[in-house]
């Protein structure tokens, strides 16, 4: 039992929470985010509410084992100490630039690339870093790349739950799938265990149903998808029919124009936010140990 | 795709980090490989002497015209061909010590290839030939150039004696030739001038004229004749119709004036005077005096009339008009015969002239024939006269040694200081090589490479927002390992420079 959801019991019990939902704790999150979901968009004081509870909430989100900064450097994730660093600095400028094209609400983001290894994963885990970066906000990050999945290797146990099983099995709750992964104010729902067919996973009704009750659950939390190369996997384009944005990643000399070209005709190009170039080649400092 | 020069800098050292091993690696070997070659790389030393070819003597002024100097145009290219050669090739090896270590003549083959190799032969100025050659041994590349240049000097005149001798030789057995021509041309024509005495250049046109001449006297004759004739017979039609003598009616006449005068006297006086009257009586006498002498005419002249014979009396006269005729006509008879004569002596020269002309044609054509021959020869004869003492004169310049002359202006030194590159220009070439290949393949390769490595193209093209250009976030392992990377690399890089500096100090130190 986490640190947190002791001190969510503790508050409930001293009824400092009335409004609050334990959104971040693997108990109670189900009937909680179906009893919350028409509030989201109802009325403006509605809306208010949710804000202001979704923010309790937030501030309610602490890690029962933070990750050390240097386990973060190693996994090649940012943080706020990191300071001028190009890279916070990049991602920082993306998340504001998705920011000003959401005016501040949140949305589905998927991250896709022209082709693998492209470091998409390393973009959308980024991007959700920079997210939670704001104590304000908090985002939870999909691992939708079901053939060569990345984001459980985040956690100890490589093993644990996430959207497959989800959608497997109808019993299973949101909350189970969601995990923790040592950052601040950020959540990851790994792809589970490995599956064949990934497309007929996400066309299905319970993902739709998925991705609507979580970007309804809080308005401060940006949902966003790590998803699979354009060219690799049929896959992406029903995300992308799935998501509000989606932003390509092209790696540093990696790919040519017609390739972008190729992608950009299979996606639509009001959902299309922009392209992140990635992985810009930089001569470390040497001087500085981060 | 081409990278726009303002990302160009940025690229390259980007590209050149992430190529770091290949660049660092490939700069040491290439400078290691430079220092081993010059290390390796032989020594030249470079001799050189110049030759000046002068043309411009004293006595080519003097002999401006008669004598024919060699022309010598491309003077490398000749000199090339002379010393080539194997004579002197020969010459130099023995000379300048290459056959010390006995080599067999296939080595000596090899010898001479590697020493034209290394001789340059080139015009340095209008009348200058610079004879360079590099050897290893600095001794023997000063032998070598001093006796090529002094073989090529002995050749080149020999050579130009040789030619000028044999130039006049053949000039004089020409002119011997031609002498004996002539003198057979001029003896065929004096045969031939003996044998035919009017065979004169331009008789023919004498003969035409002569030719000419008779048959306008002929024609001239032939018409005056015909004249003459035609005047002979008016002359004998005249004549036939003219009495030769006129009767003297004019007597009678007279005395029957006379008559008819004193009748008109007696009238006159009758009217004044009786018929008795002396005068009148006189007259009557007369009258009847004059009556008589009328009768007794007229009866002297049938009396001859009956006789037949011509009476000369006084009555008749000579007709003058016939006498006129009969002169001219006899006149025009000599004229005639003259005439006749004249012409049959112009045909007969006539005649005689056509058959001299005829004989005359042939024998012109011969002798213009030997004339022309004659002239031919002598011509040739006197131009070869001339030659020959042309070829003399430049034999003799060249057995002088005054033609053409050579004359070793800048003589080979022995060589103090070695040529061709040193050891640092390896040294500095391998530096810069070893940085510029590197970098000029990437370069090359980002030309190429159409991937895209600069955002702004993707802006630009398809008119995508870029919401921004991530660097490569370093891991603090991943930094470890660079750095330990870098480290090697500055390692290797260093004692590459290193051990490059020590070889060139210690080649200064010995002095290799």
């Amino acid at each position: 039992m986490s640190k947190i959801e002791k001190a969510l019991k503790r508050a409930a019990t001293e009824r400092h929470l009335a409004l609050v939902p334990a959104s971040a704790s693997k108990q109670s999150p189900v009937s909680e985010e179906r009893a919350l979901m028409p509030a989201a968009g109802a009325s403006t004081a509605l809306e208010l509410q949710a804000r202001a509870r979704s923010s309790a909430a937030i501030a309610l989100m602490r890690e029962s084992t933070p990750k050390k900064t240097n386990e973060l450097a190693e996994r090649r994730i940012i943080f706020p100490e990191m300071g001028e660093n190009p890279t916070v600095k990049a991602f920082r400028e993306v998340r504001t630039k998705i920011l000003q094209a959401t005016q501040g609400r949140n949305c589905v983001l998927m991250v896709t690339s022209v082709t693998g290894d492209s470091g998409t994963t390393f973009v959308a885990l980024n991007l959700s870093s920079a997210f939670a970066f704001d104590e304000g906000k908090t985002a939870l990050l999909f691992d939708c790349n079901l053939r060569n999945p990345r984001l459980h290797l985040l956690f100890k146990e490589h093993a644990v739950s996430g959207l497959t099983d989800y959608l497997e099995n109808p019993t299973m709750d949101v909350g189970d799938i969601i995990h923790p992964v040592g950052i601040e104010r950020l959540r990851v729902i790994p792809a589970g265990g490995r599956r064949e067919i990934p497309a007929e996973y996400f066309t299905s009704v319970r993902m739709k149903g998925l991705l609507d009750s979580v970007r309804a659950r809080y308005p401060e939390r940006f949902i966003i998808l790590d998803s699979p190369p354009m060219t690799e996997s049929a896959d992406t384009q029903i995300l992308a029919d799935l998501c509000d944005y989606v932003i390509l990643v092209v790696p540093y000399g990696t790919v040519t124009q017609a390739q972008i070209d190729d992608c950009v005709k299979g996606l639509d190009r009001k959902k299309l936010l922009g392209i992140v170039f990635n992985n810009e080649p930089q001569v470390p400092k040497f001087g500085r140990r981060r | 795709m081409p990278i726009l020069t303002e990302y160009l800098v940025k690229i390259l050292i980007n590209e050149a980090f992430r190529y770091r091993k290949a660049i660092v690696i490939s700069f040491a070997v290439i400078l290691a490989t430079f220092t081993v070659v010059g290390t390796l790389w032989p020594k030249g030393y470079t001799v050189y002497t110049t030759i000046v070819v002068d043309e411009r003597n004293i006595i080519q002024p003097l002999m401006q015209g008669t004598a024919v100097t060699t022309e010598v145009t491309d003077r490398a290219r000749l000199a090339r061909d002379i010393i080539y050669g194997r004579k002197i090739m020969n010459q130099i090896l023995a000379d300048a010590g290459w056959l010390e270590s006995n080599p067999s003549p296939q080595e000596q083959e090899e010898i001479i290839k590697r020493i034209s190799a290394k001789t340059t032969i080139a015009n340095v100025g209008r009348n200058l030939i610079k004879v360079e050659y590099q050897d290893t041994d600095p001794e023997r590349a000063f032998k070598t150039t001093t006796r090529i240049a002094e073989l090529f000097i002995a050749e080149s005149l020999a050579g130009k004696s040789a030619e000028s001798l044999a130039a006049f030789g053949f000039i004089d057995k020409q002119v011997t030739e031609y002498h004996e021509k002539l003198t057979k041309a001029e003896e065929a024509l004096k045969e031939f001038r003996s044998a035919n005495l009017d065979a004169q250049p331009g008789s023919d046109a004498d003969i035409a004229t002569r030719l000419n001449n008779l048959q306008t006297r002929i024609e001239e004759a032939t018409r005056d004749l015909r004249e003459t004739e035609i005047k002979k017979m008016s002359l004998e039609k005249q004549l036939s119709g003219e009495a030769e003598t006129a009767s003297a009616v004019s007597r009678e006449n007279q005395y029957r004036t006379r008559i008819a005068e004193l009748q008109s006297q007696l009238e006159t006086l009758r009217l004044s005077y009786h018929d008795t009257y002396p005068d009148v009586v006189r007259l009557r006498h007369q009258i009847e005096d004059l009556k008589q002498a009328i009768q007794v005419d007229q009866q002297q002249r049938e009396q001859a009339r009956a006789s037949g014979r011509t009476v000369i009396d006084d009555t008749v006269i000579n007709n003058p008009m016939y006498q006129q005729l009969r002169r001219e006509l006899s006149a025009t008879k000599v004229q005639i015969d003259t005439l006749s004569a004249r012409i049959t002596q112009a045909r007969q020269q006539l005649q005689s002239e056509l058959e001299r002309g005829k004989r005359m044609q042939g024998g012109a054509a011969k002798l213009a024939e030997l004339t022309r021959d004659y002239q031919v020869n002598r011509e040739i004869y006197q131009d070869l006269l001339r030659r020959r003492e042309n070829a003399r004169v430049s034999m003799n310049l060249d057995k002088e040694n005054q033609g053409l002359t050579f004359k070793i202006q800048e003589p080979a030194t022995r060589p103090l200081q070695p040529t061709g590159p040193r050891f640092w220009h390896f040294v500095l070439a391998g530096c810069l090589l070893g940085i510029i290949l590197p970098i000029g393949m990437l370069y090359g390769k980002l030309n190429i490479d159409g991937r895209i490595r600069v955002p702004s193209i993707i802006a630009d093209r398809h008119k995508l927002p870029v919401l921004a250009s991530v660097p490569h976030l370093w891991s603090p392992a991943e930094t470890a390992t660079v750095r330990r990377e870098v480290q090697w690399l500055s390692v290797l890089a260093g004692v590459t420079v290193l051990v490059v500096s020590l070889v060139g100090v210690l080649r200064l130190l010995k002095g290799w």
